[in-house]
């Protein structure tokens, strides 16, 4: 319930600022009654309805029989999980997509409950088979990074 | 006549060799998508949308492709549910209720056969229907105007809500969210930019694949992180891999109702296939009464809503090729990918391009013989890839959505952003928020908006315009319908307890 309500109220305040953002928007010469103001501003308005009426009146959460209490542990592997992905989405250019996948793959199979031996052998695998798929075979585009020099 | 022939003519794209390798090679990846816990056919779609376009498929082949991929998820989507009684998504919850106790009761085979079966029967009900009214609605869809597209597209996102039931509230949120994320990026109409911050990645703004990964796979994959201690154990299909006369013969009936009633459900928008399969087998529960051991594996429990979810998933394709207004998440994303063709689905679609069109509608039915046939024999394979731990699947998954953002525009900005949008979707789960209908919003956004400033240009800024002919008229009724059918509910359940209060 408190989240929800500290949800809602964030999100509004999130509305707010993007409706004091879109306050200037103004086309410099138009030659059509609507502006590129009044659509989003209308969305905003109508949202900040909605998450008022949260705020009022939160709807009881319905929890799934499999679905476990969020308990410390299980919130410091989600932002575990959160800073891997970003860790990838950094070195992804830097390092080249085979490096990356690895640093970013094997601690997160760890973090699934894989074994250290079986999480390298399955991601390294995969990090260079899927380099060779979507690179070689099928032409889309991924960075190499690091192992350039390997390359001719 | 016309549409015999134009079929016809579909039947000539889609049986072309190439098209059908294609299509095959769709439901077999589709199959395995949605067979991977974590992965629906949202993001099955919307993964290959990047792939297919570097492949360099022409556009009739892409849509082929993504079809039968759809296809191949839903059906990938019953193997765990009826083998693991897990299920893969939504719509495949009441096929649990049957098709596991079949399973366990050694009738694995016969209920994962029968259900392809009955879903094949849902989707050639449905894909009849389609072709009989498809261009029907095309021809008086060329009536519509910008304010009639302005007033059908409040219609559907309204429509999502008032159907989905148990959360009206929380569905318009989401919806409104899209809605507003479409804005974002370069106003077309008058050069502005919009809440880019200054960023020129955001100039063009949010990418569409970047939007349905970071929404569907991320958070997901955070959702998988809770239940790393789960071992579930497939059951093993043994014995008899088909079903027989006698238990299609017993289904028959409950097919075609269940047909007919899931293409109307897919049809409309905002109900799709998980309303049509717990209406489905709830009717056929009611219409069996006494005689059916419903819940404890009767071949109609399990047959009821496999064939509305075939048949609401063709359904819900007639909307979107007819009006350009898709009515489900998925149907969202193949917008998206047509988008990227250039091509806008529409009316005009119907005259102009009729081999994409009509190879499309051939390439449902060759799709849906294939995924019967190929169920058979790969069964075992298929049950032996649900063995697949967690702890490998999911930063295969993480690196796969990767590629499939990084695929998009090649830049880095993107992956954050996917990452961004991904603990957002997070969140919102948590909170019990539904996350298609912010993907519906964002597709319906940019022509609402569009189709909104056109209408008031035509009539000089007078808002009259919005509600002067006879059409839109009649979809703003439909519009309150709608809107009062969550109150209405509500309103009902409120005195079903006041009496139960009273009779305790």
């Amino acid at each position: 319930m408190i989240l929800q309500r500290i949800f809602a109220l964030v999100l509004l305040a999130v509305c707010a600022a993007l409706a004091v953002m879109a306050w200037p928007y103004q086309a410099a010469f138009s030659y059509e009654p609507v502006g590129p103001r009044a659509y989003p501003l209308l969305m905003l308005g109508l949202m900040s309805l909605g998450l008022l009426y949260l705020a009022i009146r939160p709807t009881p959460i319905v929890r799934k029989d499999d679905e476990p209490e969020l308990d410390r542990e299980t919130l410091t592997k989600i932002a575990a999980c959160i800073g891997l992905l970003l860790v990838f989405a950094a070195t992804f250019e830097s390092l080249g997509f085979i490096l990356s996948a690895i640093l970013a793959g094997v601690p997160m199979a760890r973090l699934y409950g894989g074994r250290w031996l079986h999480s390298v052998v399955v991601v390294v695998g995969m990090s260079v088979f899927l380099y060779w798929l979507f690179d070689r075979v099928m032409d889309v585009p991924l960075p190499l990074g690091l192992l350039s020099v390997l390359e001719n | 006549m016309d549409t015999l022939s134009y079929l016809g003519q579909g039947f000539g794209v889609a049986l072309s060799p190439y098209n059908l390798v294609t299509a095959l090679s769709g439901t077999l990846i589709g199959t395995v998508v949605g067979l991977l816990p974590g992965l629906g056919p949202i993001n099955g779609v919307a993964l290959l949308i990047p792939i297919a376009f570097a492949l360099g498929l022409p556009p009739e082949s892409a849509l082929i492709l993504l079809a039968a991929v759809y296809l191949g998820c839903e059906y990938g989507g019953r193997i765990s549910s009826i083998l693991l009684n897990i299920p893969g998504e939504a719509s495949t919850v009441m096929t649990t209720l049957d098709g596991y106790p079949m399973a366990r009761q050694g009738l694995a085979g016969v209920a994962l056969s029968l259900s392809a079966w009955s879903s094949f029967i849902g989707a050639f009900i449905a894909t009849c229907g389609m072709v009989l009214f498809a261009p029907l609605l095309a021809k008086w869809a060329i009536a519509f105007g910008p304010a009639e597209y302005f007033v059908l597209m409040v219609f559907a996102i309204v429509a999502l809500g008032g159907m989905a039931g148990d959360k009206p509230l929380k569905t318009f949120i989401a919806a409104l969210i899209g809605l507003f994320l479409s804005a974002v990026g370069i106003d077309a109409n008058s050069g502005v930019y919009r809440f880019t911050g200054d960023s020129v990645h955001l100039a063009d703004g949010i990418q569409f694949v970047v939007l349905v990964l970071g929404l569907f796979s991320v958070s997901e994959i955070l959702l998988l992180l809770e239940k790393t201690h789960h071992g579930h154990q497939a059951i093993k299909a043994t014995g008899r891999m088909l079903f027989n006369l006698k238990e299609a013969a017993s289904v028959f009936v409950v097919n075609i109702r269940c047909g007919l009633l899931g293409f109307i459900m897919g049809v409309l928008p905002g109900a799709g296939a998980t309303l049509a399969s717990a209406v489905a087998y709830m009717t056929e529960k009611r219409i069996a009464g006494t005689s059916g051991h419903f819940g404890k594996g009767d071949a109609r429990g399990l047959a009821a809503p496999e064939t509305a979810i075939g048949a609401s998933c063709c359904g819900a394709l007639v909307p979107m090729l007819t009006l350009g207004v898709p009515g489900s998440g998925t149907t969202a994303v193949m917008i998206g990918a047509l988008t990227l063709y250039n091509i806008t689905p529409g009316p005009l679609l119907f005259e102009q391009q009729p081999d994409i069109v009509w190879g499309l509608i051939a390439s449902l039915f060759i799709a849906n013989i294939m995924l019967v046939i190929l169920n058979i024999p790969m069964i075992r394979i298929f049950t032996r890839i649900l063995a697949v731990p967690n702890w490998a699947l999911v930063p295969v998954i993480a690196i796969i959505t990767a590629i499939g953002v990084y695929a998009v525009h090649a830049t880095t900005f993107d992956l954050f952003l996917m990452v961004g949008i991904g603990i957002m979707g997070y969140i919102l789960r948590k909170l019990d928020f539904p996350l298609s209908p912010i993907l519906l919003g964002f597709i319906l956004g940019g022509l609402m908006e569009q189709n909104l400033r056109r209408a008031l240009s035509i009539s000089n800024g007078e808002l009259g315009i919005l509600w002067s002919s006879p059409i839109s008229m009649g979809v703003w009724a439909l519009v309150a319908m709608m809107l009062a059918l969550p109150l209405l509910r509500i309103w009902r359940k409120r005195s079903q307890q006041r009496r139960a209060m009273a009779d305790a």
